[in-house]
C-alpha cells in the first residue's frame, strides 16, 4: 500500500516559534534606528513611506492597529468607495489602482483595492512595518529637535495600568512625521511638554480644506514633518469631506520635505 | 444733501486681492459710475508693490488674525512658520486660488486700511476690496464666528467666497449633505437656487454689494428692509439672488431717489 504523501513539508512548532522571533527580532534591531519614523499607517503615511523609501530612505511605520491603512479601507458612512478629487487621480493611476469618473474633478476607486495596492507600493518600495505599537512620547535633543519615538505594544495601553506596568522602548530617527490624523499624537505629546501650542482643528466645513492641508504640510518643529489631517488639527485647518486625494498629496509633499532637508544634511 | 454724512468721493477705488474668479471689475465700476456719476478706478491687486520686506510684515500680520476656533473668540497668538510661509506664497502670487481659512474680519480689514492709506485716512475715495479670502464676525447672539459676505468700512471688504459659502443655502441641501450625498451630486440637484465658484452671476450680484459699501461710506448704513432693494440685508442664498436678479426692482424707491440727488449733484 503506498503512503499517502504531505502537501506541506513538516516542520515541528518550535521551528516555526523560532522563525517569526528571529525574523521580527533582526528587523526590530535593524530598525531600532532609521531614517525616518513615520507614526500612522493610513493614506498619508504610506504615502510617504513609499516616496521616501523608493530613493532609499530607511524607513518604519508605527502603526497602533493590527491592520495598515487607517481610513483608507472605506469612504464615508462605512461605504467601501473612496473619492479623490483632480489630481489625486494622477496618483491611483501611478500606484495602478483602478478608478471611474463620477462627475467632472472627482473620481471613484473601491477602498480595498485602492488600500490594498497603497500598502503593497509601500511595502515593495522597502517600508517596514511596526504594527500593534501605539506612540507614547518623543525623543528630544538639543534644542528641542525631535529624533525618534517612544513606543510600547498596543494591548499594553488597553489593559488596567496595575497589571501592566510595562516600560516603553526608544526608537531614533533623523525625522518623525506625525500621520496620525485628527489626533495629531506626536504634535499633541510636543504641547503637552509646552514645546509647540497647537490650535486644534476649526468646525467650518469649506470645499477647498484640501487644498489647505496640502499648502500646511511640512515641518512644524525641527525635525517633525506633519501630513494629511494631522495637518488640519495642527494649524486648526477647516473639516473636510471624505475625499482622500488631499491625504495622498500631503503624503507626497511630507516626503518632499524630507528628501530636501535630507540633501541639505 | 440731508442724507449724506460724508461728502461725495471724488472716485470709487476697487481693489483686489486673490483669484476674483467671475467677477468682470470694469463691468462693475462702470456700472457704480453709471448709477452714482463718480468716476471709478481699478487699483489692481493690493499686494502688486509689496518689497520682500513687506510681505514679510503683512505676512505675519495674516497670519496672526487668522480664527483658530469659529466656536471661540479670537485670541492673538504667535503664528507658525508654515502659517506665516502659507500667506507669502498667497501675497506673492496675484492669482491664488486658495481660500477656507477664516480671518478675524474687523482685523482683517484693519490689516487691509493699513495696507491701501497707510498713515492716511483715506476718506477722500471710497475704497473697496474685493477678495477671494473668507472672514467672519463674532456673533453674540450664538457665540460663534459667521462667514460674511461683506464687511463695510474703509475700506469696504467684499469676499467673493463669502457670497458662495456665508449665506444659507436652501434647507433640504444640508439635510442631503448630512446624510453623506456627493457635494457635487448636490449642486446638480440645486443648480441655480445658490451661488456657486465661478458662476456667471457673480458680477450682477457683487454690483449690489457694492452699493451698499458705497451707501456706507455716503450714509453709514448700507441696508435696506425692502426684499426687493438691492441694499437689503440677504441671509439666504435664495434672497440674494432674488433681491439681486429678481426684485420688483433694483432699488426701492427711497434708495433710488437718493442716487438720482447723487447723480443730479455730480
Amino acid at each position: 500500500m503506498a503512503v499517502k504523501k504531505h502537501i506541506f513539508t513538516p516542520v515541528s512548532e518550535k521551528e516555526v516559534t523560532r522563525a517569526i522571533v528571529d525574523a521580527f527580532a533582526r528587523q526590530f534591531i535593524e530598525y531600532v534606528e532609521s531614517d525616518c519614523l513615520i507614526i500612522g499607517g493610513g493614506p498619508s503615511g504610506l504615502m510617504v513611506g513609499r516616496d521616501i523609501a523608493l530613493k532609499g530612505v530607511k524607513t518604519l511605520i508605527v502603526e497602533r492597529n493590527n491592520y495598515i491603512g487607517g481610513g483608507f479601507w472605506i469612504g464615508g458612512y462605512l461605504m467601501n468607495k473612496v473619492t479623490v478629487r483632480e489630481p489625486g487621480q494622477k496618483i491611483l493611476e501611478e500606484l495602478g489602482i483602478p478608478y471611474e469618473k463620477a462627475v467632472k474633478g472627482l473620481y471613484v476607486a473601491d477602498g480595498p483595492h485602492a488600500c490594498s495596492k497603497l500598502i503593497a507600493a509601500a511595502c515593495d518600495a522597502g517600508v517596514k512595518f511596526a504594527n500593534m505599537t501605539i506612540f507614547d512620547d518623543v525623543v528630544l535633543r538639543e534644542g528641542n529637535q525631535v529624533c525618534g519615538a517612544v513606543v510600547n505594544w498596543t494591548p499594553v495601553n488597553a489593559l488596567p495600568r496595575e497589571i501592566t506596568c510595562v516600560d516603553p522602548i526608544a526608537l531614533e530617527s533623523k525625522f518623525v512625521v506625525d500621520s496620525t490624523g485628527h489626533d495629531a499624537c506626536v504634535v499633541k505629546k510636543l504641547e503637552e511638554r509646552g514645546i509647540l501650542k497647537t490650535i486644534g482643528f476649526g468646525a467650518m466645513w469649506v470645499e477647498q480644506s484640501e487644498d489647505l492641508v496640502v499648502e500646511h504640510t511640512g515641518e512644524a518643529h525641527p525635525g517633525l514633518i506633519v501630513t494629511g489631517m494631522a495637518v488640519a488639527t495642527t494649524y486648526g485647518l477647516p473639516r473636510m469631506g471624505p475625499t482622500f486625494g488631499a491625504m495622498l498629496l500631503s503624503g507626497r509633499k511630507g516626503a518632499q520635505v524630507i528628501l530636501e532637508k535630507m540633501k541639505k544634511k | 444733501m440731508s442724507d449724506f454724512f460724508h461728502p461725495i468721493p471724488s472716485t470709487i477705488d476697487l481693489f483686489g486681492e486673490g483669484d476674483l474668479n467671475g467677477l468682470d471689475i470694469t463691468q462693475l465700476g462702470e456700472y457704480l459710475e453709471e448709477k452714482t456719476h463718480i468716476p471709478f478706478r481699478r487699483r489692481g491687486n493690493i499686494y502688486k508693490r509689496f518689497s520682500e520686506e513687506g510681505i514679510q510684515v503683512a505676512a505675519e500680520k495674516l497670519a496672526r488674525v487668522r480664527v483658530r476656533d469659529p466656536g471661540k473668540k479670537y485670541v492673538s497668538g504667535i503664528p507658525f512658520q508654515a502659517e506665516v510661509d502659507y500667506e507669502k506664497r498667497r501675497i506673492r502670487d496675484p492669482n491664488w486660488k486658495i481660500f477656507g481659512i477664516l480671518y478675524e474680519g474687523a482685523l482683517y480689514q484693519k490689516i487691509i486700511s493699513d495696507l491701501i492709506f497707510g498713515s492716511r485716512l483715506g476718506l477722500e475715495h471710497c475704497s473697496i476690496l474685493f477678495t477671494n479670502q473668507l472672514f467672519g464676525t463674532w456673533d453674540r447672539g450664538n457665540n460663534r464666528y459667521h462667514a460674511r459676505v461683506s464687511l463695510y468700512g474703509f475700506p469696504s471688504l467684499i469676499s467673493i467666497t463669502g457670497l458662495v459659502v456665508a449665506p444659507a443655502k436652501p434647507k433640504e441641501f444640508y439635510l442631503k449633505k448630512q446624510m453623506g450625498t456627493l457635494m457635487e451630486w448636490l449642486k446638480e440637484e440645486y443648480q441655480g437656487r445658490f451661488l456657486d465658484h465661478g458662476d456667471l452671476r457673480m458680477t450682477e450680484v457683487l454690483k449690489g454689494y457694492a452699493v451698499q459699501a458705497l451707501f456706507f461710506y455716503l450714509t453709514g448704513e448700507p441696508f435696506c428692509e425692502d426684499r426687493d432693494c438691492r441694499l437689503f440685508n440677504s441671509h439666504w442664498q435664495e434672497e440674494v439672488l432674488h433681491s439681486q436678479m429678481d426684485g420688483q426692482y433694483e432699488f426701492c424707491p427711497r434708495h433710488e431717489s437718493i442716487l438720482k440727488g447723487l447723480r443730479e449733484r455730480r
